[in-house]
């Protein structure tokens, strides 16, 4: 069990026999009409159920619940924490020129003041049947941090409030910084790869995420008021609503698959085991245009390159005409209806293809992020 | 008194290493095969150290090396049975196991593997499921231990750690372990549909005025930051792609004015030219292999 | 002075949540919470909140050594408990891995679980209980008990009676014998973390069968069975009755607050 486990990254192979496993993939790879087994179309999701703000001992939590019926809740909790001077040779030679003459010390301190560090995000991933140092845990966590510490807005933002992205949002001063730990917790075995599950739960966490209001100014050591109602949110919010398209969102991450030429979103479990990619694409709203930006790629090891083999006809001894029809099976050729392990990899078009239809224009990243913005925070 | 301007040449400071290739040139690749006789397959791959390094060891200006460059070893062990305690698989069990030596990174790191290195198995795990025609061992399982002597660095030393902190360098290393581990499993003689060859390409900027452009094979300490970098895992007879870790906003990178190409499309594209590169070495070196091999069974001398 | 509960309650009567000695706190609960598991719960004892999802009863995992000759005779239950990172005030830092708290409640939770349910019905499986602590505010082993009972209920699993925990304590540190004639400690009924951290305290988890034929219109005293006890702070021998009695008396009402929500529950079987 644990060897499987240890090797299949993407979740564990569904028991669907060769049988079914081809039926699924030659139905998904039909041309430009799959059918999928639930009846939606390719890009249509399955309804969820979210709340946010439910834990009132972290700064920020949400639940989201799948219509699988799996759920995941996320609580994000800051601490303030002291920044270690970054004792490098550029800073070095700045003090050195600041002790000569103090005429540019004002850019030198804004420079310093809006880089955070990566490192001050931490992400922990609780998966029930799995210890949080296996593979899966690990490679989730990575994933989701990656591109939420990456997101760095270059500028275009009205405010400049979230200047450096979230790394630089964490920042308080020169020597004080936040450090966000993010919690995910799933609360049964997941029925399907989880990554979308958590990706969408820790964005609606971010997003009802309050700190403190800062009442020190500059470079003092830091205090805040106590008034919780006074707290400001992570992710900025503008006052009037028209503008809420702008604001700045953390990104989410979609798990897409491809069968044939066919490119489907939100798959199940069993469209998952019958995939020949399985990407995950993260993306966010860029802070000046409105328009969509990748942030990370990843393959993910699609699971059904471990799916058992479907034995044809040709090669059963225990059916009748195995002679006649023995040599075409023997070349390792795809006969129609037997089912082969997926091998090889992604062609480049196909991939461009996916990250397409989730950055174009009213394409499913958009109705991803608009789905979220509906959600009531805070 | 009048003070320097740029970051990099204040007084009496290191100065970071210059890229002296062009845009589209690689790093020489050196790659040999079975140098680890117990394993049943192995390779050695090292990265050409960067010209700053040569410069520095001859006019010091510091003590501390400016550069470093790949170098790792891969052993595959297998196939070989599954233990008993382990369920049926229809398919070859393949594990991957990405270590860091201590002394591999300007850092030291843990005998224990972090969650990058945990990272770095998956990722690899991913490349090489793709290529191995898994079906032919069934009940069998493949381990592959890749252990990385020097790591590449993750920015210039000289830089604030927080200037540009995602793991640059960790994408390099991929690209090479993907090199290597093709190597030592065709070293392996273990059945794939192709040489895998992994390749980075990376969108970087050399200051804050300098348009953001596309290098190949970049070393993250000759680049002021690094806006969005690329690995991938390319089979060049079948043009596919097995394994793609892309991350970074890449969407202000300055193609040229032709150049209808979306910033990831580019980076996709420079990572499998740069893979094509690496594939050429892989080829050369599994060629070696595979003569040193028809000399052991001819009953020749074994190298 | 230090606003604690031994220095406040003789001057007020009152704990520093404003409750008096023998007052439980809000105890809310709703089952089939999470339709992906065979049964679950949610259960929030004032500020202490959990989540637990019952799988199974479902065959053993083969390899294992639980899953076979070890359950021939009954089914094995299985706990895990995972004290989430956020739920402290603090943010809980671990080296991988679960602490000794919750496995400590796991442990306990197992052997208390495993004797309570007519696991003989189910030989050669597995009944495995996922209890997620969202946040933690003292009593979090009786509060998980509760959970657990909420959530097997509506997995259907049988079990002779509602397994209810509570916990009691003594207003100071009781270290000294009782005195009858001034009695000036009180004993306290589901303390919450800052009277734990203070203050000696038991944790006690009762059941009773339901009162069936016969005796179906007895009431039940007779019939309480302590099946739980747990206690690990120093405290004089002489004030242990009084507060076992307590916190018996806390469990029972705790029963019939969860016998209510498993009555109002909407879930039909």
């Amino acid at each position: 069990m644990s060897a499987q486990r240890q090797a299949s990254s993407a979740s564990q192979t569904p028991h669907i026999s060769p049988a079914e496993l081809s039926y699924l993939w030659s139905s998904l790879a039909l041309p430009n009409n799959p059918i999928r087994p639930d009846g939606r179309s390719p890009t249509q999701f399955r309804p969820l159920s979210a709340e946010t703000d439910i834990l009132p001992g972290t700064n920020g939590s949400a639940r989201v619940g799948f219509a699988d019926g799996t759920q995941a809740i996320v609580g994000v909790k800051a601490e303030v924490e002291k920044t270690v001077a970054a004792a490098d040779v550029s800073s070095l030679s700045q003090r050195a020129q600041e002790q000569f003459g103090e005429n540019q010390d004002g850019e030198g301190k804004s420079s310093a003041t809006t880089t955070g560090h990566g490192s001050w995000v931490q992400m922990s991933i609780e998966i029930p049947g799995y210890r949080d140092d296996d593979a899966l845990p690990v490679f989730l966590s990575e994933m989701m941090r990656e591109p939420l510490v990456e997101s760095v807005s270059s500028g275009g933002n009205a405010d400049g409030e979230m200047a450096g992205g979230l790394k630089g949002r964490l920042v308080i001063n020169r020597r004080w910084h936040w450090r966000l730990y993010i919690d995910v917790l799933l609360l049964s075995q997941p029925l399907s790869y989880p990554l979308p599950l958590l990706s969408l739960t820790t964005h609606l966490a971010l997003l009802s995420t309050k700190l403190p209001k800062l009442k020190s100014l500059g470079e003092e050591d830091p205090f805040f008021d106590d008034d919780w109602d006074a707290a400001e949110y992570l992710y900025p919010r503008s006052q009037s609503r028209l503008a809420s398209a702008l604001q700045l969102r953390p990104p989410v991450t979609l798990l897409v698959i491809s069968v044939g030429e066919n490119v489907i979103f939100d798959p199940s479990r069993d469209e998952i085991a019958v995939a020949d990619t399985l990407l995950a694409i993260s993306v966010a709203r860029d802070g000046g245009s409105d328009a969509l930006k990748v942030l990370s790629i990843r393959t993910v090891d699609p699971p059904s390159r471990l799916t058992q083999p479907g034995m044809p006809n040709a090669e059963n001894p225990a059916s009748l005409e195995s002679a006649a029809v023995a040599e075409q099976a023997v070349n390792g050729e795809e006969i129609p209806g037997v089912w082969r392990p997926r091998r090889g990899g992604v062609k480049r078009n196909t991939v461009a293809k996916m990250v397409k239809l989730v950055l174009q224009k009213g394409g499913v990243g958009e109705e991803v992020l608009e789905g979220l913005e509906g959600v009531e925070v805070g | 008194m009048e003070t320097v301007k740029t970051k990099d040449s204040a007084p009496g400071a290191a100065t970071r290493p210059q890229r002296q290739r062009q845009s589209n040139e690689l790093r020489k690749i050196f790659l040999k095969t079975g140098l680890i006789p117990s394993a049943s397959g192995s390779s050695y791959l090292e990265f050409e150290p960067s010209p700053a390094l040569a410069a520095a060891r001859s006019t010091p200006k510091s003590l501390i090396p400016p550069s470093s460059a790949l170098k790792l070893a891969c052993t595959v062990h297998g196939p070989k049975p599954l233990p008993r305690s382990a369920t049926f698989s229809p398919n070859l069990v393949l594990t991957t196991h990405v270590k860091y030596a201590p002394f591999a990174a300007r850092k030291r790191k843990g005998h224990i593997r972090d969650a990058s290195e945990r990272d770095l198995g998956v990722h690899l795990e991913t490349a090489l499921r793709g290529v191995i025609v898994a079906e032919r061992w069934p009940k069998s399982g493949l381990d592959i231990t890749i252990t990385i002597i020097e790591a590449e660095d993750d920015r210039w030393w000289g830089d604030a750690p927080d200037s540009h902190d995602a793991p640059w360098g960790m994408m390099n290393v991929l690209a090479g372990c993907i090199t290597a581990a093709s190597a030592a499993i065709a070293d392996a003689r273990i059945d794939c549909l192709d040489l895998v060859a992994g390749g980075v390409a990376a969108i970087v900027s050399d200051g804050d005025d300098a348009a953001p452009r596309l290098v190949l094979d970049c070393d993250p300490a000759e680049h002021w930051s690094i806006l969005s970098a690329c690995v991938v895992a390319y089979m060049p007879s079948r043009d596919e792609i097995t394994e793609l870790w892309l991350k970074g906003d890449g969407s202000k990178a300055v193609l040229s004015a032709d150049d209808k190409r979306l910033g990831n499309e580019a980076l996709l594209d420079g990572a499998v030219d740069a893979a094509r590169g690496a594939h050429t070495v892989l080829a050369e070196a599994v060629r070696e292999s595979a003569e040193r091999y028809a000399g052991l069974a001819l009953g020749g001398p074994a190298r | 002075m230090p606003l604690d509960t031994s220095t406040t309650y003789p001057l007020t009567k009152l704990r520093l949540d404003g409750r008096r000695w023998n007052e439980l706190r809000l105890l809310q609960a709703q089952i089939s919470t999470n339709p992906a598991s065979s049964g679950s719960s949610y259960l929030a004892m004032g500020n202490t909140t959990i989540m637990c999802s019952v799988h199974g009863p479902a065959e053993g995992r083969r390899g294992d050594a639980t899953g076979g000759s070890a359950g021939s005779s009954g089914a094995v239950v299985e706990v895990d408990v995972n004290v989430a990172g956020f739920a402290g005030v603090d943010r809980k830092r671990r080296a991988g891995g679960s602490d000794r708290q919750s496995s400590r409640i796991a442990t306990t939770l197992r052997a208390a679980f495993q004797s309570h349910l007519h696991t003989y019905l189910y030989p050669h499986s597995t009944i495995s209980i996922h209890v997620s602590v969202l946040s933690a505010d003292g009593s979090l082993l009786a509060a998980a008990i509760n959970a657990c009972t909420l959530a097997l209920v509506d997995a259907g699993i049988p079990m002779p009676g509602l397994l209810c925990g509570c916990t009691a304590g003594m207003s100071g540190s009781a270290s000294t014998p009782r005195d009858p004639h001034n009695d000036e400690l009180d004993p306290l009924l589901d303390l919450s973390l800052p009277e734990e951290q203070e203050l000696p305290f038991l944790t006690v988890g009762t059941t009773s069968s339901i009162p069936v034929g016969e005796n179906a219109m007895d009431t039940d005293e007779e019939e309480m069975k302590v099946s739980m006890l747990n206690m690990d702070s120093k405290v004089h021998c002489s004030y242990v009755e009084t507060m076992l009695a307590v916190g018996i008396d806390g469990c029972k009402q705790i029963r019939e607050i969860m016998e209510g929500i498993v009555k109002g529950s909407k879930r039909l079987r």
